[in-house]
């Protein structure tokens, strides 16, 4: 439901409340102003509500010298009340004064409402002929001689031109306020919409804020059935795997060949099964920040060199050469040795599955730095603080990454091509897996791909003290 | 509608609503245009400088009815581009009776069905109920080419609970129809809620005529 404030349900049916809040004193003055000064006629301009907004006159020698006398006073005075009071409805009023001038009161009239009027005058018509007797009879002391010297003085005007003025200044006025109220309407629905896409925004936000709460609760439950479920599936397998291996040793009796390959395919699929699992397993405790890491000072030619013989099988098998260098001078990773294998024999392994015939990986180490305590960008000069790093990368001359899927590859599950998962294998894990690892470690992994190129991985790891 | 006892006056908000570009903001402008001028004052309008409009247009007419009451129908645009939103909703509050104006051309169906749901919507978030407000439509558009045919309209008024009109606005034509079909059925509307016939002495046919007199002059300069 919107909010309404006293005065909006006018505003938005679009009525001028006050003359005042559209028609500013200052603007009715200055039209005011100039019409006296063109026409010599004197104007006042009073709101529904009797305030007088401009009141531009010039005092009358006449009037001056009827004010001196008792009588002349009273009747002037009250002449000029009773013409302040006067509301014309529909048309304007012609009021006489004792002295012979007149007074026209015109209504102003703002969408179908009455909202103020204007007094002209006075002013003598110039049909009149001479100054009516009750100008000379309203005070016994009225010397009837300086009565007609001032009365002479006084302004004129046709009544024709009076009212044809009187239509001019009216549509002036009512056009003043038609802008004011054009600006007021404006600006009220101006903040009335800021306000009220405000007020969308907050409800909005408030509603997203609820969604992403359940989605965290339900990443939650994944993470615990993720583990959950590993953890049993572990426990059979085991079994499966022990029980195959005392059959392939003979401990049932002896084997012929073909009961032999198949109990080798049975131990090689369920081997599989268990790496999976224990990824599972990993990516439940990394992101439950539950995994230990057992850190020391790890060579890297020594970790290089165990992975690369590790691989070299595979990289035969796919006509891949595989290429070690490790740069002169490169420290020891401070980080845990099964884990860094870990890493580094998942990203190879990517390696050497996604390059073709005849092409490179290589393995390489040098010395690198790693960025801390600071944001990135803006200021990073002043804030971040640089501490001795090893930069491991994995680099293949194979298909390589598009740009537009580069952000999503440490995604858990995600396949660059839902294709590779059926040539390649894999559940789209060992990435996931990967970034979690360096993470705990403190550290940073980069990846730059060209299609078709070929893609570095760049893993960069603290440094462990020199003395170490 | 908001009723002052004291000067006898009524005044009733009535609401042009329709998808961007579909001819509100001409409607107001015949109907100012095709107004006597006693009936009709300015034609208020806040617009960008792409004669877009930006928060609404609003037209008052002000009729006197033999009762003795005066009548002020506050005529109002609401912005159609979607970004508006809250704008529009404001611009409903409080309206007693609503012309959807939609696009005749077939290309613009779907803008005008989007619009009117977002109609529903901001009437129920004003608090005024879509089953019971007045509401008309009209076709707007009907001198271009590639629009929907006369007779699938007709097929269509046949099925329509809202009081189907046809017009081009821009010349004129069926503007003060639409205008009178939307003053008789809001008026109905009010007067089984309000009891204006015992309240003010105006009986709804007698209101009908007096505003069809008041308007009678500027109906014939439409037709021309």
């Amino acid at each position: 439901m919107i909010q309404d404030e006293t005065s909006a349900g006018d505003i938005l049916m679009g009525d001028v409340v006050r003359l005042e809040d559209v028609l500013s004193r200052d603007s009715v003055t200055s039209v005011s102003k100039s019409f006296f000064n063109l026409f010599g006629l004197p104007v006042r301009v009073i709101s529904h509500e009797g305030d007088l907004l401009a009141d531009v006159h010039r005092d009358q020698p006449l009037c001056n010298y009827l004010n001196t006398l008792a009588n002349g006073a009273q009747q002037c005075a009250a002449t000029v009340s009773m013409v302040r009071d006067l509301e014309p409805q529909s048309g304007a009023i012609v009021h006489p004064c004792f002295t012979g001038a007149v007074y026209r009161v015109v209504p102003l009239v703002y969408q179908g409402r009455p909202i103020g009027r204007f007094i002209l005058g006075p002013y003598v018509p110039s049909e009149a002929n001479g100054p009516p007797a009750s100008l000379a009879s309203v005070d016994g002391g009225v010397d009837p001689n300086m009565a007609r010297g001032h009365y002479d003085q006084m302004p004129r005007v046709r009544e024709e031109i009076a009212e044809q003025l009187c239509n001019h200044l009216k549509c002036v006025i009512e056009l003043l306020v038609f802008s004011g109220h054009r600006a007021q309407l404006a600006s009220t629905m101006q903040v009335a919409s800021v306000r009220e896409n405000y007020r969308e925004l907050v409800e909005k936000n408030e509603a997203l804020e609820e969604s992403y709460k359940e989605l965290k609760q339900v990443d939650k439950l994944k993470s615990t059935f993720l583990a959950t479920v590993s953890h049993e599936l572990r426990t059979p397998l085991t079994s499966i795997i022990g029980y195959t291996e005392m059959l392939e040793s003979g401990a049932a009796g002896a084997l012929n060949g073909g009961q032999t390959e198949f109990l080798q395919t049975i131990r090689g699929k369920a081997d599989e099964l268990l790496g999976l699992i224990s990824s599972l397993l990993d990516l439940g405790r990394l992101e439950a920040k539950n995994l230990e890491l057992h850190r020391e000072a790890v060579d890297a030619r020594t970790l290089l060199s165990a992975i690369g013989s590790t691989i070299v099988p595979a990289a035969n098998r796919r006509n891949v050469t595989l290429d070690i260098r490790v740069a002169a001078a490169t420290p020891k990773v401070w980080g845990d040795a099964v884990r860094l294998r870990q890493i580094l024999l998942n990203l190879a392994d990517n390696a050497v599955k996604f390059t073709g015939d005849g092409g490179t990986v290589t393995l390489s180490a040098m010395r690198g730095e790693i960025q801390t305590g600071g944001p990135a960008g803006l200021g990073t000069a002043l804030f971040a603080t640089t501490r001795p790093a090893v930069a491991l990368t994995v680099q293949d001359t194979g298909i390589g990454i598009e740009e537009g899927k580069l952000s999503q590859i440490f995604d858990a599950f995600y396949q660059v091509d839902a294709g590779t998962t059926r040539a390649h294998g894999g559940a789209g894990l060992g990435l996931s897996i990967v970034k979690q690892l360096v993470d705990g470690h403190e550290g940073t992994i980069e990846v730059t791909s060209t299609l078709g190129q070929g893609t570095i991985f760049t893993v960069t790891l603290p440094a462990a003290d020199e003395d170490a | 509608m908001q009723v002052d006892f004291a000067a006898k006056e009524l005044t009733v908000k009535l609401v042009y609503y329709g998808p961007a570009l579909s001819g509100k903001t001409s409607n107001l402008r015949a109907i100012h245009w095709l107004g006597t001028s006693n009936a009709c004052g300015e034609l208020m309008t806040l617009e960008t400088q792409n004669d877009r409009t930006l928060f609404f247009d609003m037209l008052p007419i002000s009729l006197d009815s033999q009762s003795g009451l005066k009548i002020r129908l506050k005529l109002f645009t609401v912005p159609g581009q979607v970004m508006h939103d809250a704008t529009r909703r404001l611009v409903l509050q409080a309206a007693d009776g609503v012309a959807f104006i939609a696009d005749s051309q077939r290309s613009e169906a779907d803008a005008n069905r989007e619009s009117f749901l977002n109609l529903k919507k901001n009437l129920e978030e004003n608090g005024i109920d879509p089953e019971r407000i007045p509401i008309i439509i009209q076709f707007n558009k009907r001198d271009l080419d590639d629009i929907r045919t006369d007779d699938e309209l007709a097929a269509i008024a046949k099925q329509s609970r809202e009081t189907i009109f046809k017009a081009v606005a821009t010349r004129g034509y069926g503007v003060m129809q639409t205008l009178t079909g939307l003053i008789r059925e809001t008026w109905t509307k009010l007067e089984d809620e309000h009891g204006l016939e015992e309240k003010f002495g105006i009986s709804p046919l007698r209101f009908m005529n007096e505003v069809e007199s008041q308007l009678k002059h500027d109906l014939r300069r439409a037709e021309r």
